[in-house]
């Protein structure tokens, strides 16, 4: 029995020990980005000191940053704001409503149509690049914001996860709105939606990071003055010389104000995550 | 399965429902057809229609009038505008013949195929563990590990690249932190081997958390009394994990594995980010990265279309077998 517990304790203290390391494995290049962005560059990128506390050189750094000619950081967080937040609302409601027909309705057609857009979840859709380009040169959209909120507002994992959770409301409740003499648009809205906040939330966040985190596409369709963060950031890396000390605050600046939102919706986050992917 | 299960009905309410058939007027059979349309315009436009257009540029060859590897993006844009769809000429396999001796491609493929082959395995392996950890009972504050291992999936992708493009500089904090330790400093950006290293790392980094909660969701829904038919077997905490873990956890496991899959496959942000940083590029080239110097640095369009429709192909074959090996079918 004695044998038993002590085996237990070492146990014990190799998952804590495992859980911490890579707890603080993740952290510090978080924590350093912030440190670093108020140093200068040869404080935290000099081989003989080890930057532990932040300085007092972030306004200086800062602009730096603004005084750039190619790149205009602030716009371009202001064009990522803008273009995830469209994408996000229009996605949104597109994906609901698909999402509510098939969950709620019998048409002809119902299963190969839903699972033809299944199928394109294993391909590799940011893939579609030459095309979409292509179609968009077509269209008159280049260096539009419709150019990359288009695209995906159609987005297959949306519609999955709204109609697995749509199934969830039951039908009684939709009868008797519609006896109540409610349009069927107004079933959906006054009843459906506001039953499924958090799953409307958890599939916001997760459209809302896709939409934050896209580069190829933007990099290839958008011009300097509508260049969205990740191509604003990627213009400072491409430069002759690279100023690192402006890097650290671009990216600081755009790490942080998502990783707030984050912690303030992760649960909805997690939950979206697991309805999405494993479900049925 | 067409036909749509209700044991909860009531009959009242199959009653209502016959009644309001008849009210109901014939025009709002087109209702579901209403809710569904937007969605399915955009999905036709924007996501059918440039899956078979890829495929059908990949029979020609169809390039840009600027040749370019000079140009930056944005002229190359504008010179495309006066680019016509009649610049096509048909050229049937040709596109994909001469991927066999591209030797530019046999690199990133074997450049993508290392990265696949060192990072999904780790980043796997270290996910699991975690996952089990965390969902240990004795583990205290387990919401509060699991939010901070979770959080690298929120930053943004080239932001975080550029991270640790910055923190593997020669000077840089990693190279310190070895120095402290005696280990001399390593040339991580310049070198072909330690690049994709840095690459591998900031892959690992930035989506063990994320695999992490999947798995964690798996674990969770594992019933318990399962542990507890093997605990009165007598059943070892390896036996646990081998005989009722894993075989429950197969079909979570087995989408971890297909979407990391396809993820390395899309690598770009970091390769770009990191490489364009360091190391000569082609000594760390993805494949999705050539087909966008292919694309719009290069302007042969035709040729990288094949090369888009290759990948798609490989990709969605490994999904297929992937899924086939995990042998379940309601993955």
């Amino acid at each position: 029995m004695h044998e038993t517990t002590r085996r237990s304790g070492v146990w014990k203290f190799v998952t804590y020990a495992f859980i911490l390391l890579m707890a603080v494995v993740t952290i510090v290049p978080l924590y350093w980005v912030l440190v670093a962005s108020t140093l200068p560059e040869e404080v935290f990128l000099s081989s003989t000191s080890l930057p532990l506390f932040p300085g007092d050189a972030f306004f200086e750094n800062f602009r730096a940053l603004q005084a750039r000619e190619s790149v205009n950081f602030i716009r371009s967080i202001g064009n990522s704001v803008l273009i995830a937040s469209v994408y996000t609302l229009l996605s949104v409601l597109l994906c609901s409503m698909a999402g509510f027909a098939f969950a709620k309705y019998e048409f002809r057609f119902k299963e190969p149509i839903f699972y033809t857009i299944l199928a394109t979840l294993v391909l590799p859709i940011q893939l579609l690049v030459i095309p979409l380009f292509l179609l968009m040169s077509q269209l008159g959209l280049m260096n539009s914001y419709w150019a990359i909120i288009l695209p995906w507002a159609a987005n297959p994992v949306g519609i999955f996860l709204m109609r697995q959770n749509m199934k969830s409301v039951p039908d009684t409740l939709l009868e008797s709105a519609r006896m109540d003499g409610a349009t069927e648009f107004q079933v959906f809205y006054k009843v459906v939606l506001p039953t499924l906040k958090s799953a409307l939330a958890a599939l916001a966040t997760i459209l809302f990071l896709f939409q934050w985190n896209l580069f190829l596409f933007p990099l290839v369709v958008l011009e300097s003055d509508k260049y969205t963060i990740p191509v604003a950031i990627n213009q400072l890396v491409g430069a002759q010389r690279v100023y690192y000390d402006q890097i650290m605050v671009a990216a600081g600046l755009s790490i942080i104000p998502i990783f707030l939102l984050f912690l303030f919706l992760q649960q909805y986050f997690v939950k979206g995550i697991i309805g999405g992917s494993i479900k049925e | 399965m067409s036909q749509r299960h209700e044991p909860n009905l009531s009959d009242r309410i199959r009653y209502r429902r016959k009644q309001l058939r008849e009210v109901l007027p014939s025009s709002d059979r087109g209702v579901p057809y209403l809710f569904l349309s937007p969605f399915f315009v955009l999905f036709s436009v924007f996501l059918a229609f440039p899956i078979f257009y890829t495929l059908y540029l990949s029979f020609f060859r169809f390039e840009g009038v600027s040749n370019s590897t000079i140009l930056w993006i944005e002229t190359a844009i504008f010179d495309y505008r006066l680019v016509g769809i009649s610049d096509l000429t048909f050229v049937g396999l040709d596109n994909y013949l001469r991927l066999l001796s591209d030797s530019l491609f046999h690199q990133a493929m074997y450049n993508t195929v290392f990265i696949l082959l060192v990072q999904v395995p780790i980043m796997v392996g270290l996910a699991l563990a975690l996952a089990l950890a965390l969902n240990a009972s004795f583990v205290r504050f387990r919401g509060v590990f699991r939010t901070i291992i979770a959080l690298p999936v929120s930053a943004n992708l080239v932001a975080y690249a550029t991270v640790f493009l910055v923190l593997f500089q020669e000077t840089g904090l990693i190279n310190y932190a070895l120095g402290l330790v005696g280990i001399g400093p390593i040339p991580w950006l310049q070198d072909a081997f330690w690049s994709r290293f840095t690459i591998v790392s900031a892959v690992t980094w930035r989506w063990t958390g994320y695999n992490m909660i999947i798995l964690l969701a798996g674990l969770q829904n594992v019933p318990k009394h399962l542990y507890e038919a093997a605990e009165i077997d007598g059943a070892t905490r390896f036996e646990k994990f081998r005989y009722v873990t894993l075989p429950q956890l197969r079909p979570v496991l087995l989408f971890v594995v297909v979407t990391s899959t396809i993820g390395t496959f899309k690598l770009f942000a970091e390769p770009v980010t990191i490489s364009q940083g360091g190391a000569p590029l082609e000594s760390t080239i993805t494949i999705v990265q050539y087909i966008y110097q292919t694309a719009f640095i290069d302007f042969r369009l035709g040729y990288a279309s094949a090369l888009t429709y290759v990948l798609i192909a490989i990709v969605s074959t490994l999904s297929l077998i992937q899924i086939r090996l995990g042998g379940t079918s309601d993955a």
